[in-house]
């Protein structure tokens, strides 16, 4: 047994050796951590000495789990911290290729611009490949099947997407089944609508007969003339003038959406970074969107207040916002309905939702209703975005 | 009660202002600048929660600067003091393994005598019984051991026949057993544990140490909360200690408090709470320069009865008996950690909802400490014979120690992300806006290393599981630990916070006693 305790308490001099040690390591970690966290990498793979280069980032917004990101062909692992989105780290200034894809929807493709110290945001969407249409019908079973009349199968399917139960009645007495009220709500809706017509019709007012046209071939007095339709959303405005679509943002300047906005100073950057499109409708506002189009100067970033949307040079029956989200537009062309951003830098992704010309349809409480031929369905909106 | 006389006590401890309490007891300029020391642990830490969120919003590339060296500075703080609990671990078990009673056979020691006074309150003769008991079994003469019973008048006679009773039962079989009653509502006194301590000091020195003519330096004082049941060389450790220390009629003997009497039948939530205490005190074994006496301690008589035994109108007696002693002996008194353990009770009640509210109530008084750092500020500027290196180490390190208490969870574990809600769109468009949050998970997660550390060593302190307890609670009792950063704030962070926004509009606490729940 020891006459006293052989461990002794900490000495004075070795928890200030200690502490000193922690602090040095604080002092040297500090300075290192801090210019990480900026942007700054350290790069020995690349030059024969290592340098210091600087970095951004790209942030992308997908609420589908299941996608896959590539960043110039190269796959991205998502970082656990954000649970919708994708952030791209170490990425070198100048346009970088961003896909988006997944099997079963469209694949969203983009070319954003990147800048040192700075992430480039973007909300990638998408829409899958085939549809789902819910079929509406007069009649339903007790149990709320819907029940189609003196019809085959295969004609309907061919109308619907849908993996809902049918019954495919052989005789047309209702006695056992009950009125969709539903169906009796949008049967109207479209009786009143005017789906199959030009949303452009009004503003082409006084010629001969409507047809798609450039703007330089409409008339210069018919856009004065006309009150455009404009439907709103979270400080967005859709609104058609003249043959166009545009967004227009109504919000504060310091609120607009990063979408509006480049980082660039100059014709030839934006151009070259963005879009020749969007550098003119940064620095000839004028001539490439409309008369009431401005332009803000918000510190590093120069924005626009409106956005041209792509209409695939179609005639457009029906525009709107796609539900739940205000930085898509639903676009009922004449080849189909169409899901399109707002985001132009380097192009508008816009994804079929159903295609054809044998369709009519109508929005109402953001539920999108498809009336083909005789048949009345509701699309179901799957989407992968924000 | 007989008055110390006044040529008795030591020259500072004369002064009308040494147990002064609040700044409603002094007068004019003092007073002025006691109410400011009160205002000033409250003010520093909303200002800092404040500050933060609108550098957040302001000064978001500052503030995300900030927090990024705050999460390194707890990374590198967490090593540090888990670096601390490991060397007092082997230490403690070293300590435990010891023969204390062989080792102090070299010391001429039979002249001395422990005092140890048990304060209770409403507390059941269990818990009694539980206390008493174990001083019977420690390894040392019971015969030189004066048990004081201390009770309390305001509890009624109920509690005053139960002392009477534990008197009967084990009276005997001490050298002394004597039972006192505070009186109810002395003047200058607030109800509680430190005026109960005082009243029985009191009575000790009349009834039992002065009839006896013991030397008061022959008589070392324990003072024990009611459920410290002590390990049974705790009286030879003590003594040990004593006899060896640089200063010993200057110093105070701090053990280790594990709060292990009920850990079996705790909720996981009351575990967690009181391993953290005692992993912080075993911390400060290894920092006694830093420390203060907590809980259950001892001291020699002397040096209390140099003081008057201290202060009885405070809430938190158990520290202020030694800030009274360092400011007193002109900042010449030291803590000695002696790693050795005492057993006590880790707060509970029968509902978890009640023990939440135990737990949270608890803490909220002992985080009330800060109204100890006014009164050593307050005396440093007054007593000038402590050295004035030491008077601003002291001020500083204790001023650090309740803000960092109250801001540094709050700070990590919530307002390290304001940046990224609160911050300018400028600073959103960063890089350092996005990386910022990365950074601080994988510090914070570097940082919980820390607590597979905790739940190893309390593991390891953990009594023997009793019967009827499944194996799976040791799964449990590991894996308790990941409620350490809810722990962190809902129980050090925001009743600290209480008790400094108390103290900061004056509305002054009193002595809350934590029920002691019974020991299977």
């Amino acid at each position: 047994m020891p006459q006293e305790p052989l461990i002794k308490g900490l000495s004075k001099r070795r928890r200030t050796w200690f502490f000193r040690s922690l602090l040095l390591i604080f002092v040297c970690t500090l300075p290192v951590v801090i210019l990480y966290t900026t942007g700054y990498r350290l790069d020995i793979f690349n030059n024969e000495t290592p340098t210091v280069v600087t970095t951004g980032g790209i942030y992308i917004d997908t609420e589908n789990t299941d996608v896959q990101v590539y960043l110039n062909e190269e796959q991205f692992v998502r970082p656990r911290l954000f649970q919708s989105a994708y952030y791209l780290q170490n990425i070198s200034a100048g346009n970088h290729r961003v896909v988006v894809q997944a099997a079963g929807v469209h694949t969203w493709v983009k070319e954003l611009p990147v800048y040192s110290h700075i992430v480039t945001e973007a909300a990638a969407f998408n829409v899958p490949l085939v549809t789902q249409l819910r079929p509406i019908t007069e009649y339903q079973t007790a149990t709320g099947t819907v029940v189609y009349f003196a019809v085959d199968e295969q004609t309907v399917l061919r109308a619907a997407t849908t993996t809902e139960p049918m019954v495919f009645a052989t005789s047309t007495a209702t006695s056992s089944l009950v009125l969709n009220p539903e169906y009796e709500f949008v049967a109207q809706l479209f009786a009143s609508s005017t789906a199959t017509t030009s949303v452009f019709a009004d503003n082409a007012r006084g010629t001969d007969e409507f047809r798609f046209m450039t703007e330089s071939e409409l008339p210069a007095t018919t856009t004065a003339t006309t009150t455009p339709r404009i439907i709103s959303r979270s400080d967005i405005e859709l609104v058609d003038r003249g043959v166009e679509l545009y967004a227009v943002w109504r919000g504060q300047p310091n609120n607009i959406p990063y979408y509006f906005c480049v980082s660039s100073t100059t014709v030839a950057s934006t151009s070259e970074r963005y879009g020749e499109h969007v550098a003119d409708a940064i620095f000839e506002p004028s001539i490439a969107t409309s008369a009431s189009s401005t332009v803000y100067s918000l510190n590093d970033r120069t924005c626009r207040s409106e956005i041209k949307l792509d209409r695939l040079q179609q005639d457009v029956y029906l525009y709107d916002f796609f539900p739940g989200v205000s930085n898509l537009v639903l676009l009922h062309l004449q080849t189909g309905l169409y899901v399109t951003e707002i985001d132009d830098r380097a192009w508008q992704n816009t994804q079929s939702l159903l295609l054809g010309d044998d369709f009519l349809v109508l929005i109402e409480n953001d539920l999108i209703y498809i009336k083909r031929g005789e048949y009345l369905f509701e699309l179901l909106p799957e989407i992968d975005s924000n | 009660m007989k008055q110390i006389p006044a040529e008795d006590l030591l020259p500072y401890a004369r002064r009308a202002d040494f147990k002064v309490a609040k700044a409603s007891e002094l007068t004019g300029r003092d007073a002025r600048f006691y109410r400011f020391l009160e205002i000033v642990p409250g003010l520093a830490s909303w200002s800092t929660l404040i500050g933060i969120v609108l550098a957040s919003i302001y000064w978001s590339f500052f503030a995300a600067y900030f927090i990024i060296a705050f999460a390194i500075y707890w990374v590198l703080k967490t090593i540090f003091l888990s670096y601390h609990v490991r060397y007092n671990l082997k230490r403690l078990k070293h300590h435990m393994e010891l023969d204390w009673g062989a080792l102090v056979e070299r010391f001429a020691h039979d002249q001395f005598y422990h005092l140890v006074v048990l304060p209770f309150y409403r507390e059941p003769s269990e818990v009694l019984d539980g206390a008493i008991q174990g001083l019977l079994r420690a390894k040392y003469d019971p015969q030189k051991l004066i048990v004081v019973l201390a009770a309390e008048e305001r509890t009624g006679e109920k509690q005053v026949a139960l002392a009477s009773e534990m008197q009967a039962k084990y009276g005997s079989q001490f050298g002394n057993f004597l039972v006192t009653v505070h009186p109810d509502n002395i003047s200058g006194e607030i109800a509680g544990k430190g005026s109960n301590v005082h009243y029985a000091l009191h009575a000790a020195r009349e009834e039992v140490i002065d009839p006896k003519q013991i030397p008061y330096r022959d008589v070392l004082v324990s003072i024990f909360d009611i459920d410290t049941v002590i390990y049974p060389h705790y009286f030879n450790c003590l003594l040990w200690h004593f006899m060896t220390a640089e200063q010993p009629y200057k110093s105070a003997y701090q053990p280790v408090p594990l709060f292990t009497n009920n850990l079996w039948e705790a909720p996981a939530l009351s575990r967690v709470m009181a391993m953290s205490s005692t992993f912080w005190q075993m911390i400060m074994q290894e920092r006694p320069d830093k420390a203060a006496t907590f809980s259950s301690h001892s001291v020699s008589f002397q040096s209390l009865y140099e003081i008057g035994y201290g202060q009885a109108n405070v809430v938190s007696e158990d520290s202020r008996i030694y800030w009274n002693l360092l400011i007193a002996n002109d900042g010449d008194f030291d803590i000695v950690p002696i790693s050795y353990p005492i057993a006590m009770d880790a707060t509970a009640a029968p509902t978890l909802w009640g023990t939440v509210v135990n737990i949270y109530k608890q803490h909220r008084r002992w985080t009330y400490g800060v109204e100890n750092w006014c009164y050593i500020v307050y005396h440093f500027t007054k007593n000038k014979s402590i050295p004035l290196r030491k008077r601003w180490s002291i001020a500083l390190l204790q001023g650090e120690g309740y803000w960092s208490l109250v801001t540094n969870p709050i700070m990590l574990f919530i307002l390290g992300w304001a940046p990224i809600f609160l911050g300018t769109r400028e600073f959103h468009q960063t890089v350092l806006s996005y990386e910022l949050p990365i950074l601080v998970r994988n510090m914070l997660t570097f940082a919980m290393i820390g607590l597979i550390v905790s739940a190893v060593i309390a593991l390891s302190l953990t009594p023997p599981r009793p019967e009827g307890h499944s194996r799976f609670k040791y799964v449990v009792m590991a894996l308790q630990w990941i409620m350490v950063p809810m722990t962190m704030i809902v129980f050090s962070a925001i009743p600290g916070l209480d008790a400094q926004t108390r103290l900061m509009f004056g509305r002054y606490m009193g002595f809350w006693v934590t029920p002691k729940r019974v020991q299977s």
